[in-house]
């Protein structure tokens, strides 16, 4: 049990659980002290000390039932279990047969009697495998496909173009081919058992692919899911399909709690400060060296405040969507945001994410800002709504592909943002090799940052919004 | 805590007859929660809506064990002097006062500074000892001879800090002073942490706790806890307001009706003799259930539906 436990462990580590060794002893103590009899208790108990959140809770749940629900594999021929075919196939084989009333001892029956004869049929009759399908031991069968599947690594599987090749390990495993011999044996001697033999080799097989299935989904999805949020986050934003958009969200929701984990914690630490000993003792002398009062060593907290401009003009709005769901998510740790948003002229959109959702903001952001660029106009109108406010603890963030379509680029303007703000970032969807060349400003915009960066995936946007956190606090 | 001393905690089916003796209902899943929590000495972290009996349990499970009851109601700038323990400044200051006269005797006959100082190392630090020690809620439940129940009440209210302060105590049962070196706690007390989920607690607190999530009850469970706590309300208007109290839950509301509130509606339709429900009785009393105006106006218009669907 304990490895199974382990194993399951895994399965919910690849579906994005968080479980520390410590965690797994817990399971273990949690397992033995409730016992294995009662599922539904056990479930409860191993899923108060594995999953953390509800939301942890209902994938652990449907993680468990697929994983310990499997139940015991149904190998009985009997026409109750699975009517329609079962029934429908022995008909049209012999319309007499029909009429009898149970057709797996019939089948049975037919094929010991076939043995009697062949010595060899009666040596696959008696192995192992074949005497468990007889009288549908399912403890036996479901046993030796666990081990089969064990024995193939099947926990390894991660495409679904791998089933078919684990489903023919698992049934050599088990020792189909002596079945198969004898198929082949009784086809050649037209030997009225064939069908009979043919319907417990089938019967086999389709449990046999079932339980590759059930193992496939239970492995590899969680894996696929990794995989694939892995693929996503290293695409450039603008070429990711429209199908995929809310995959992305939930990423960036997921980098952003990451971010603000890490970065939380640190900001807040220091509000009270040390105990000022000097001070506290000067002023005790008034009190007959008695230290009445006690003074602290305050730290004077900046108020760092952060300034976004986003290009939402065509070609760059993909980004800026994602800068600003970024930014946004991380409300909590950040100092307080204003956001602007330009393409032919600037405006500021702060409110619109105090008013609304970040996804209709956004929304709401690209159909009112959208159209032809020009930087020009936009810095001027920037420089009107918000020069005054910076100061040494300013810190902005443009995020813009610097094509200005041949207009002035202001480049004045964006020197006196550059000598008052503690620091400037640029963000550029562009490779760096496409700066500079045709109507890009890129170059000259330079002059007046303190950190420019390429920035057209997830990893480079949280790379830059990391760095964007250890430097504004 | 040792299973010999407190048979009540011996098996879930036990613990859930012990609860419901003292009126708490309870599911088989909370039932094996505290049942884990005292075999395995961990904490719980019980998280879910307000009002479904997060602070209740813990006080239940005091009441079935008979030990005291410690409280520490967390808030956003609570810090160790007020969760762990404080020195007795007062005391420490009255006392250096009174013994000034005490040192001229001491110190009598010793030559030079340098032997007064050696003179003085002798006495120790008398101040900073556990006389003069004021313990507070979590210091006082590690001192509890028989063990008690320690319910740190909404801790996603504190500041992150406090949290790290409590990974000590869940982990090892012990808390650090500098002055004293380490208490360990006589006996380990049972810990009912619980958070109304206002923010995330951090994975470290976590991982030390049983996490327990209270959903709303069903409504078979919700109906034995009316008839425990209300046992004269009777059979089918019990029935009717539960499922009225249910389909209310699936409205958009500011503030959906707990438990609690279907107790007191509960209360008060028995106090205005109702034996049914009815559109304009529900109307009259539904400021017990509602604790919004928005939510009540939002509701009026579909009260007959939903009275029409519970009498069903």
């Amino acid at each position: 049990m304990p490895a199974n436990l382990v194993n399951f462990i895994q399965v919910l580590r690849s579906h994005d659980v968080r479980v520390s060794p410590a965690e797994t002893l817990d399971a273990m103590h949690v397992a033995t002290t409730l016992g294995y009899r009662d599922r539904v208790r056990l479930r409860d108990g191993l899923g108060m000390a594995l999953a953390k959140t509800p939301a942890e809770e209902t994938v652990f749940n449907r993680c468990f039932d697929s994983y310990f629900n499997r139940g015991l594999a149904d190998f009985s021929l009997d026409p109750e279990d699975n009517p329609g075919e079962e029934q429908a196939e022995a008909g049209e084989q012999e319309p007499g047969d029909a009429a009898e009333a149970d057709p797996s001892t019939s089948d049975a029956a037919a094929l010991e009697a076939a043995a009697l004869n062949n010595p060899e049929l009666a040596a696959v009759m008696n192995s192992d495998l074949m005497q468990a399908l007889l009288n549908n031991d399912r403890n036996v069968l479901t046993m030796a496909m666990t081990q089969a599947g064990e024995g193939a690594g099947l926990q390894q599987i991660q495409m679904f173009t791998q089933k078919g090749q684990y489903t023919r390990k698992m049934l050599d495993a088990m020792g189909e081919q002596q079945l198969r011999g004898a198929i082949i044996e009784l086809e050649r001697a037209a030997d009225p058992a064939l069908a009979s033999l043919q319907r417990y080799r089938d019967l086999l097989r389709e449990q046999v692919r079932d339980f590759v299935d059930r193992e496939y989904l239970l492995h590899a999805e969680g894996r696929n899911q990794q995989f694939m949020e892995d693929v996503l986050s290293k695409t450039r934003l603008s070429n990711i399909e429209h199908s995929y958009l809310h995959r992305v969200h939930e990423l960036v929701r997921k980098m952003a709690r990451k971010l603000a984990a890490r970065h939380a914690r640190k900001r807040r630490q220091y509000r009270r400060g040390h105990l000022d000993m000097p001070r506290t003792m000067r002023r005790g002398i008034a009190n007959d060296g008695v230290m009445f009062n006690t003074y602290w060593r305050q730290v004077k907290r900046e108020k760092p405040q952060l300034l976004a401009i986003c290009d939402v003009s065509g070609s760059v709005a993909a980004y800026a969507k994602f800068l600003l769901l970024f930014l946004y998510s991380l409300q909590d740790v950040l100092p307080k945001v204003r956001s602007f948003a330009f393409s032919g002229q600037l405006g500021e959109v702060s409110d619109l994410f105090d008013e609304h959702p970040v996804e209709k903001a956004i929304e709401i952001v690209n159909w009112k800002y959208g159209g032809a660029t020009d930087y020009g106009k936009s810095l001027e109108d920037f420089a009107r709504l918000a020069l005054d406010d910076i100061n040494n603890n300013t810190t902005v963030l443009i995020l813009g592909d610097a094509r200005n379509n041949n207009g002035d680029p202001r480049i004045d303007i964006m020197r006196s943002v550059y000598q008052r703000a503690k620091q400037v970032i640029w963000l550029n969807p562009e490779s760096r090799r496409a700066w500079g060349t045709g109507d890009s400003e890129m170059f000259r915009y330079l002059s007046a940052c303190h950190f420019s960066a390429e920035c057209n995936n997830l990893k480079q946007l949280e790379r830059v919004v990391d760095q964007l956190l250890k430097s504004t606090r | 805590m040792h299973t010999q001393d407190f048979p009540q905690l011996a098996s879930v089916e036990k613990i859930q007859e012990g609860f419901e003796s003292f009126g708490y209902i309870c599911s088989d899943k909370i039932a094996t929660a505290v049942f884990l929590a005292f075999q395995l000495r961990k904490p719980i972290l019980v998280e879910g809506p307000p009002g479904v009996g997060k602070t209740e349990l813990a006080k239940t499970t005091a009441q079935l064990l008979e030990t005291p009851l410690i409280r520490l109601q967390c808030y956003e700038g609570l810090d160790e002097a007020k969760a762990l323990y404080e020195w007795k400044y007062g005391k420490q200051l009255l006392y250096t006062q009174v013994l000034k006269e005490k040192l001229g005797d001491l110190l009598q006959g010793a030559q030079g500074l340098a032997e007064s100082v050696e003179r003085l190392h002798q006495f120790g630090d008398i101040f900073y000892s556990e006389e003069f020690l004021e313990p507070r809620p979590l210091l006082k439940a590690m001192q509890q001879e028989r063990g008690a129940i320690l319910l740190i009440d909404e801790v996603d209210k504190s500041d992150y800090e406090f949290e790290s302060l409590l990974l000590e105590i869940l982990s090892d049962y012990q808390i650090s002073i500098p002055e004293i070196g380490t208490v360990k706690a006589r006996t380990s007390p049972m810990v009912f942490l619980t958070s109304n989920n206002t923010r995330d607690i951090s994975d470290a607190l976590k991982r030390r706790c049983l996490h327990l999530y209270i959903p709303f009850p069903t409504v078979e469970l919700e109906e034995r806890i009316v008839r425990s706590r209300v046992p004269d309300v009777e059979e089918h208007l019990r029935h009717q307001l539960v499922e009225f109290v249910h389909s209310l839950r699936q409205l958009d509301l500011k503030k959906i009706p707990a438990i609690s509130e279907t107790i007191d509606w509960a209360r008060s339709l028995l106090l205005l003799h109702a034996d049914q429900l009815e559109e304009e009785l529900v109307r009259a009393t539904l400021n017990v259930l509602l604790k919004f105006e928005d939510d009540i106006e939002s509701t009026d218009g579909e009260l007959g539906k939903l009275v029409r669907e519970a009498r069903e």
